[in-house]
């Protein structure tokens, strides 16, 4: 295999099999399967609470009910006996008597409590909806008579495209994504340079460099902590997809998400595609320099300090874009969109604004890409004298001299 | 064979080192001598080109290059490894970048263990060790590959005499099946007992280079050891003795001004008599080193 790969292969296993990995992966799993579970028990130990049971002698009618009422029948409980006994008991909420002879359908509800706006008013759709079945049938119409009754008015909704609902969609898109990319900075940067920096000035590296060349081993490196980055986002992406099938079996959920249908649409959009892209990009690129970072701490025992450099400057990307959130168009917003480092928060935010052409942003992707190759290679090339120097001087000192380094 | 030309290398206005030039042939075991500060681990630090350095390092008549380094195995003079790996993860990763695929190396790492008498187990972290079965592992790492060319800084420091004879057997098992092998030592007791050629470095320059013959021939059998019922006086008025040491007992030490003077001494000393033990040497390594080292403090 690669000696890169063999670098990359190793960096990645021991960080996806380490405790704080698997913590962190899991964590917001464990925190949304407790607040899921804490909804669901509450949800289906009330739920009985609030059905109702039917109790009819003419069992086609009360099919027809359950059928059209599913989720608010109990329908288990089958006489007028059962049904007093668990209303008493505070196990159901009441129960609806049917009843029909020739000419009229009726109903009698009985419960402690008075009926719910909205059960009162399926019951009586379902009881209309009988009485009209009996009054056709005992019309005697024809079927042309019958098909004229059957004709139903017309009833259209047009919705305007609502220009504060599509505001809102960008507020969201913009928060979520610039949340996303300095919170997975802010870990990796950390996780980067803490790597790095552990092997900094130690002997094993002189091992390691005299079988493969610093620049393959910094590629590899790379690769691995990426290669956890995506596992991560792929955990996420996968285990929130599952997460979200299973909420959406809880009612009130499914009732938020379809109310706001066109708003999760948009967000989702904006979330995918390019940006996601920009998100990947950026996510390389502040890996690149946490490694630079970590590789220029004086000794493997100020690893903890090492992302210092790397989290500072995506803070200040982070805090920069905040301004420019309604204001993507602004010229400093324009130039920073192009700026390595600091395109990775602008351009997605003035593409979730619709105000960058494609070439622009195929100008940012470019620049982004070439500085990635760029800094890459000038990293790796001075990469073996950053980790075999020890000497004790100053941080700007360590730079100065590892950015002289050339063998 | 590795191949030392003229190597200058220099850290600001510290000369660390200057103009060397020496051979570490295959089938050989070179032992690169000198007091600490001397330029040993630049030296090595240059062949592995770890450092600019100017003049010629050549590995079988061409600069080292990325290639040959599956052909190099490496002891640093610190010992490091990565603590958190198990003895057999640490190995298999380091093999692999040697260009060993993981399924040979796997096999042979109870050997080795045994070998090295390492106490562990192969599942064992290397955090867990002790300071010394770290060090055997990592001499392990050095040489499982089967280098061609055995670069070993300090290689006996911190072991004791019995885990040193196991590194010694190691060492010369690897000459025989024709590495070439370079060590850096402070021991001249282990340079003596292992080595074919020896190199002494002092500030940065060649002072001794040869077969171990060849070195301590340049001095001349200049040293006397006898056997003797004389007394230190008595030795001391003996023609071109110039210094006398009691070593223990009536074991004596003499030095002579001049080498061929050796047969005049054993004549007035034994005047045909019996005597124990008369036998005229070259100075030992370790007189020899002392002598080079003491002259940069005079």
């Amino acid at each position: 295999m690669n000696k890169t790969l063999i670098v990359a292969m190793e960096t990645y296993l021991r960080q996806v099999k380490s405790w704080s990995f698997i913590v962190l992966v899991l964590s917001p799993f464990i925190l949304l399967a407790i607040s899921l579970g804490i909804g669901y028990t509450s949800a289906t130990s009330s739920s009985d609470q609030q059905r109702i049971a039917v109790i009819s002698d003419q069992p086609a009618l009360r099919k027809q009910f359950i059928k059209a009422n599913r989720d608010d029948v109990k329908a288990s409980v089958t006489t007028t006996a059962a049904a007093k006994k668990s209303v008493g008991n505070n196990n159901l909420a009441g129960y609806l008597v049917l009843s029909a002879d020739k000419t009229k359908v009726s109903g009698v509800y009985h419960s402690s409590d008075s009926l719910g706006g909205g059960m009162r008013t399926k019951i009586n759709v379902f009881l209309a909806q009988s009485q009209q079945q009996l009054n056709l049938a005992n019309a005697k119409l024809s079927a042309k008579q019958t098909k004229s009754l059957a004709v139903q008015p017309a009833f259209k909704q047009k919705i305007q495209t609502n220009h504060g609902g599509a505001n809102l969609a960008k507020i969201i898109s913009f928060w979520v994504l610039v949340f996303m990319i300095y919170m997975i900075l802010i870990t990796y940067s950390s996780v980067t340079a803490q790597e790095i920096a552990s092997e900094k000035g130690t002997k094993v590296m002189e091992i390691i460099f005299s079988s493969t060349k610093a620049s393959k081993y910094f590629v590899g490196k790379i690769i691995g902590v990426f290669g956890v980055i995506l596992t991560q986002i792929i955990v996420y992406i996968v285990g929130g997809y599952g997460f979200f099938q299973i909420a959406m079996h809880l009612d009130n959920i499914k009732q938020l998400i379809s109310d706001n249908q066109t708003l999760v649409n948009d967000v989702i959009k904006n979330m995918l595609g390019i940006n996601l892209l920009f998100v990947f990009l950026g996510v390389i690129i502040y890996t690149i320099i946490s490694a630079f970072s970590g590789a220029l701490v004086a000794k493997a025992e100020d690893a903890p300090k090492a992302a210092q450099p790397a989290i500072y400057l995506s803070m200040i990307a982070f805090f920069l874009t905040m301004p420019f959130q309604s204001n993507s168009d602004a010229l400093i917003s324009k130039i920073l969109s192009y700026v390595p480092f600091f395109s990775s928060y602008f351009m997605p935010m003035r593409i979730i604004n619709d105000n960058a052409s494609g070439l622009e942003i195929s100008i940012s992707l470019a620049i982004l890409v070439i500085s990635i190759g760029l800094l890459t290679w000038y990293i790796g090339q001075i990469y073996e004298g950053l980790i075999l120097q020890t000497d004790d001087t100053s941080f700007w000192k360590r730079l100065r001299r590892g950015l002289s380094y050339q063998k | 064979m590795l191949t030392i030309n003229h190597l200058h290398k220099q850290f600001g206005s510290l000369t660390a080192l200057d103009d060397i030039s020496f051979d570490v042939p295959d089938n050989q075991i070179t032992g690169l001598i000198g007091q600490n500060g001397s330029g040993k681990s630049t030296t090595f630090h240059s062949i592995l080109n770890f450092l600019k350095y100017d003049g010629q390092i050549r590995w079988n008549s061409q600069p080292i290059k990325e290639a040959d380094f599956d052909a190099i195995g490496y002891l640093p003079e610190e010992r490091s490894l990565m603590p958190k790996l198990t003895i057999e993860q640490q190995i298999v990763y380091l093999a692999r970048l040697k260009g060993k695929p993981a399924k040979e190396i796997r096999p042979q790492i109870d050997d080795w263990l045994k070998k090295f008498a390492v106490k562990g187990k192969k599942t064992d972290k290397i955090k867990d060790l002790s300071k010394g079965n770290q060090q055997k592992v990592q001499l392990i790492v050095t040489l499982i590959h089967h280098p061609k060319l055995i670069i070993l800084d300090e290689p006996f420091s911190g072991l004791d005499p019995v885990n040193a004879d196991l590194l010694k057997r190691a060492i010369l098992e690897a000459r025989d099946q024709g590495a070439a092998i370079i060590f850096s030592s402070h021991d001249m007791a282990n340079v003596e007992a292992v080595c074919d050629r020896l190199v002494m470095l002092r500030t940065g320059e060649v002072v001794l280079n040869g077969t171990i013959s060849e070195v301590r021939d340049q001095f001349g059998k200049s040293e006397i050891y006898v056997t003797t019922d004389w007394t230190e006086e008595q030795l001391n008025q003996l023609p071109h003795v110039v210094k006398v040491q009691n070593i223990r007992g009536s074991r004596f030490l003499l030095r002579l001004d001049d080498p061929s003077k050796g047969p005049e001494v054993f004549e007035k000393l034994t005047d045909g008599k019996y005597i124990e033990e008369f036998s005229q040497q070259p100075p030992t390594l370790d007189e020899i080193f002392r002598m080079k080292a003491g002259i940069s403090h005079e």
